[in-house]
């Protein structure tokens, strides 16, 4: 399968980046912003996630409702999330629809960001942090990460609190807006079968009015908090468990290494899964690892009966501490399952336009998907036993929910 | 990029359902067998998805780790299980490894192992996860539900019941095997960059000895309609309701698509529009379509605070039955494209085009093309959609789960 890569930068400083795939007949298109919770200030907590959703409220040519009704009237499948670096708005549809499916989330990018609009949606995220409350498996991770990070701003919660959302006004949106969406801040990403000098024509035009602002994003010291910590909440019927340690960063290359380890030991058929899924002391047990910008984390989940607990906690940590004996045939058969799954992943434009567009966001580079599935294949178990020669399951950051 | 669609049926029975997506190098298949949920034996919930997951704990002599161990070394994804009236075991891979994974699937299904010991964690697995349920309140209200809405053993669920996994041994389970694992009413769907004669030679060589008696029909009722509340310490107050609606063989089937689409296609359709943008009631509200070979329904969820409760069960029942009043031309436009444009997407997925295969064949017998769904989905006109709907009036059966009842509204 013949792909090609397109790439330029346009005179107001917004990349566009995009992979043609010519055996499609859908289009993915995306804007990719560099700003998440990790770039805000405690004062302003949510506002990246709260924005986001302020961005489907309407333009200075649109009316809320217009933006949903004509994402509908196109057929396409959209949607927008924030995490704690990213913000990314896409849309896919049938490749007729391009130039409309681009028009609007074009124009969403510079949102009309009404009181009215903010104080209405303010409800909806109110009841999102209400939802949450209700999934413990999320909620341990929230206190979790607060926890480890111990007051960087990568502990920061996506979705702020119920208070920092009431207190929020209007006018620090629109600054925060300001700063963050900048053309030099987000990126334009494209996947599928399109038209380059098209999008090109399009995107410029419609764009124009953009300008750059060279905002940057703050990489305090990193202090990770190493200490257990145990809520109770006796409405819980199970013991949640989110655990942490540092592992290696989006830029890293080991990252590689390290993804693959954390499968070996705590994907879907790893070591944890046999020796506590399998045998049904827990209904989950898995470890991976996240990066992010300029650093990275192992992170394990548990669900089990309260009781069983400190059974399943020794189990668990017993797995993550005999790590001298992977041979070279298990390592290879966590690569080739990685390997797979990422050839197999690449199937859709959607699929694509995410692999894309969280790549660049790191790397500002381009990664075809044989390169990628290369450097899988190619990472030699000696560079998990570097990782592993920092012991970073000895002492991970354990936080239990639990009734 | 479409291509035809291929069927075969082998002696034994197994019907074999095929499309090519030549330009991939990947292929994913998935093998329904018609028994879930709802074939449970009373007394003995949980029962299906125990097998289910037991099948694959080794097979032909090989441990459930070397069965696993080989599907990695093979890159494939596997996944599946039980829902009420099926079973479903699917796999993902590159075409180099297809052989050799379809050899494995087969073996798991034609001679498992079914070990005393091996029952015994897959049982105990399957009552952590029966436990885990009660910290998930939105997928323990859809449980429930379904118990409020099926009066036949369509209300079984696949996670089970405490006292029917705790019924459950390794020799009732061996006997059930014998009657569900079968070839008659099975049907194995792939799609991918396989040619149909080579797919048809390697399921030849892995199917053929597979032997076993007819599908049994189970017989579906419904419970009269009720509103109820479960007490339950949360945050939101979840409503989930039910109604009878279409099944894919009845006529209507493409008018209900059209509504369903209507009312929670997009995010300008009408659900997200009235109850989340209007008056900001919730984050989560949509409406889904549920088909079974002979019935269809259709549920809905909405999640709020409790002091909000009362006015989102108000607006969203009061959505729901609105569309009997009709649709406008613009709605039905938006709906159209919106179902057209999806299956255009679904289908370029190796993954969701085999599942797609397996279903549409179960529910039907035979397979759409896609020329064949978009000329019906032109086809229907505004009067004819806005006829459809004026006879269509939703029984509702509600459920909703919170730390307080709810406002009781009409059913």
């Amino acid at each position: 399968m013949k792909l090609k890569f397109d790439e330029i930068t346009l005179d107001n400083g917004l990349k566009i980046i995009a992979e043609h795939n010519p055996n499609l007949e859908t289009i993915a298109f995306g804007y990719f912003v560099n700003t998440g919770s990790r770039d805000e200030r405690s004062e302003i907590s949510g506002v990246s996630h709260f924005l986001e959703h302020m961005m489907f409220k309407g333009t200075q040519k649109r009316s809320p409702e217009d933006i949903n009704r004509e994402f509908d009237e196109i057929g396409a499948n959209y949607n927008a999330y924030t995490n704690k670096e990213h913000t990314v708005y896409y849309g896919a549809a049938l490749r007729e629809k391009s130039s409309e499916l681009i028009d609007i989330l074009t124009d969403m990018m510079r949102p009309a960001l009404r009181e009215n609009d903010f104080d209405l949606e303010k409800n909806v995220i109110l009841e999102e942090i209400a939802m949450y409350e209700d999934r413990p498996d999320f909620k341990v991770f929230d206190i979790g990460m607060e926890h480890f990070y111990n007051g960087h701003s990568l502990g920061n919660s996506v979705l702020g609190s119920s208070q920092s959302i009431k207190d929020l006004k209007i006018g620090q949106m629109r600054d925060y807006f300001e700063k963050r969406y900048a053309s030099d801040n987000l990126y334009c990403v494209v996947a599928g079968n399109y038209d380059w000098d098209e999008i090109i024509e399009q995107i410029t035009k419609a764009s124009s009015s953009w300008a750059i602002q060279n905002s940057l994003r703050s990489y305090p010291k990193l202090n990770f908090n190493n200490e257990n910590k145990i809520i109770k909440d006796k409405k819980l019927n199970r013991s949640h468990v989110a655990l942490f340690s540092e592992g290696v960063a989006a830029q890293d290359d080991k990252r590689y290494a390290a993804a693959i380890l954390a499968s070996l030991l705590g994907g879907g058929s790893g070591r944890l899964y046999w020796a506590l899924t399998d045998k049904g002391l827990v209904d989950s047990a898995s470890l991976g690892h996240d990066i992010s910008d300029q650093t990275g984390a192992f992170v394990g989940y548990i669900s089990a009966d309260p009781k069983e607990l400190d059974n399943v906690l020794d189990i668990y940590f017993d797995v993550l501490a005999k790590t001298d004996d992977i041979t070279n045939d298990e390592w290879a058969r966590a690569q080739r399952k990685i390997a797979s799954s990422t050839m197999l992943r690449s199937e859709t434009a959607f699929s694509r336009l995410m692999s894309l567009g969280r790549n660049y966001l790191y790397n500002r580079n381009y990664k075809t998907i044989n390169s990628t599935v290369d450097k899988i294949l190619n990472t030699n178990l000696l560079e998990a036993k570097e990782i592993l020669e920092k012991k970073p399951f000895e002492n991970m950051s354990t936080i239990i929910l639990s009734p | 990029m479409s291509t035809s669609i291929n069927q075969t049926s082998l002696d034994n029975g197994l019907t074999v359902i095929h499309q090519e997506m030549p330009w991939l190098s990947s292929v994913s298949f998935t093998i329904l067998l018609p028994y879930g949920a709802s074939h449970d034996p009373k007394g003995y919930e949980g029962a299906t998805s125990v097998l289910h997951d037991w099948l694959f704990r080794g097979a032909n002599g090989l441990s459930s780790k070397e069965i696993s161990n080989s599907l990695d070394s093979l890159g494939t994804r596997r996944g599946g299980g039980t829902g009420k009236e099926a079973s479903t075991f699917s796999g993902s891979c590159l075409l180099s490894s297809f052989d050799e994974s379809l050899k494995l699937f087969a073996m798991s299904l034609i001679k498992p192992n079914l070990d005393n010991s091996e029952f015994n964690s897959a049982r105990l697995l399957a009552e952590q996860e029966l436990e885990s349920l009660q910290d998930s309140p939105s997928q323990l209200l859809f449980k429930q539900l379904s118990k409020e809405y099926f009066g036949s053993s369509h209300r079984n669920s696949s996670y089970g019941t405490a006292q029917g996994l705790s019924n459950l041994s390794a020799e009732f389970l061996k006997e059930l095997a014998k009657k569900h694992l079968s070839p008659k009413g099975a049907i194995l769907a792939v799609a991918g960059g396989i040619k149909n004669n080579d797919l048809i030679e390697t399921v030849r060589k892995y199917f053929s000895d597979w032997q076993g008696s007819e599908a049994i029909n189970n017989e579906l009722r419904l419970n009269p309609v009720k509103q109820s509340h479960l007490i339950q310490e949360s945050s939101q107050v979840h409503i989930a309701l039910a109604y009878p609606a279409v099944s894919a063989k009845e006529k209507g089937w493409y008018e209900n698509a059209l509504a369903i689409s209507v009312l929670s296609g997009g995010m300008g359709a009408r659900l997200f529009s009235e109850v989340r943008e209007k008056r900001g009631l919730v984050y989560s509200v949509s409406a889904f379509s549920r088909v079974l070979k002979n019935h269809g329904y259709t549920m809905a969820y909405a999640g709020t605070t409790p002091e909000k409760a009362d006015e989102t069960i108000e607006v969203l029942t009061n959505e729901l039955r609105n569309i009997s009043n009709g649709v406008n031309q613009n709605e039905l436009e938006r709906a159209r494209i919106g179902l057209l444009s999806q299956m255009v997407m679904q289908a370029e997925s190796t993954g969701s085009k085999a599942s797609t295969l397996a279903n549409d064949y179960y529910l039907l017998a035979r397979n759409r093309s896609p020329e064949e769904i978009k000329t019906a989905l032109n086809e229907i006109s505004l009067e004819q959609l806005n006829d459809f709907l004026s006879s269509y009036k939703p029984e509702f059966r509600i459920l909703s789960l919170g730390p307080k009842e709810i406002k009781k509204v009409n059913l």
